[in-house]
């Protein structure tokens, strides 16, 4: 397990955390297989697309 | 009595109480109680996976002997992890080491895991008392 998880890249931990919570979300909030893969979707791309945002906003500072 | 909630949307505040408190001990363990497999086992996996991931990253673990708010709110996000935070120094045998970025995002990943596992608490405590189905 150590050796699995100790050499994550950031992107690499942010895939993992963006999965695991939306699914968490998904099941917390919404009923019936569907719905719940659509939200899970929805919230896991929203997570990457404001990280990667902000990442972006970021950069010009980093120098 | 979780079959009673489940049909006729009627709890207690005792159920809702134990199961809050199994939910947080262990996270699952009160949807369990009331019947919920599905949800019992998503749980159980998603803040355990989130917590041990925390924890093989080498995350550091607030302790009750914080000084400051923020180490205050990280303990109170790394206590929801209930039976994680309890087993985090046997987990965890090489200790944290947030001197690298791995070690800070296991920080973040075991306090998001308390933070989880805390919002499960709330549901399982709803359908404990029968305001949610």
């Amino acid at each position: 397990m150590n050796g699995l998880f100790a050499g994550l890249t950031h992107f690499q931990a942010l895939l993992f955390f963006a999965l695991v919570v939306s699914v968490t979300f998904a099941f917390l909030s919404k009923r019936g297989a569907a719905e719940r893969v659509e939200y899970v979707l929805w919230v896991f791309l929203a997570f990457l697309l404001v990280a990667i945002g902000i990442g972006w906003l970021m950069y010009p500072f980093s120098r | 009595m979780s079959e009673a909630v489940k049909k006729q949307g009627t709890g207690s505040l005792g159920l809702g109480i134990s199961v809050a408190l199994a939910s947080w001990a262990v996270p699952g363990l009160g949807h369990l109680m009331l019947r919920r497999w599905g949800k019992a086992a998503v749980y159980f996996l998603c803040v355990g996976g989130l917590a041990c991931a925390g924890l093989a990253m080498r995350g550091g673990i607030f302790g009750a002997d914080a000084t400051d708010m923020f180490d205050r709110l990280g303990f109170f996000a790394d206590m929801g992890a209930g039976v994680f935070y309890f087993l985090a120094h046997m987990i965890q045998t090489a200790g944290p080491d947030v001197a690298h970025a791995s070690g800070d995002y296991g920080t973040r990943l075991f306090a998001t895991a308390g933070i989880l596992n805390l919002l499960t608490v709330l549901e399982a405590y709803e359908i404990g008392r029968g305001w949610r189905t």
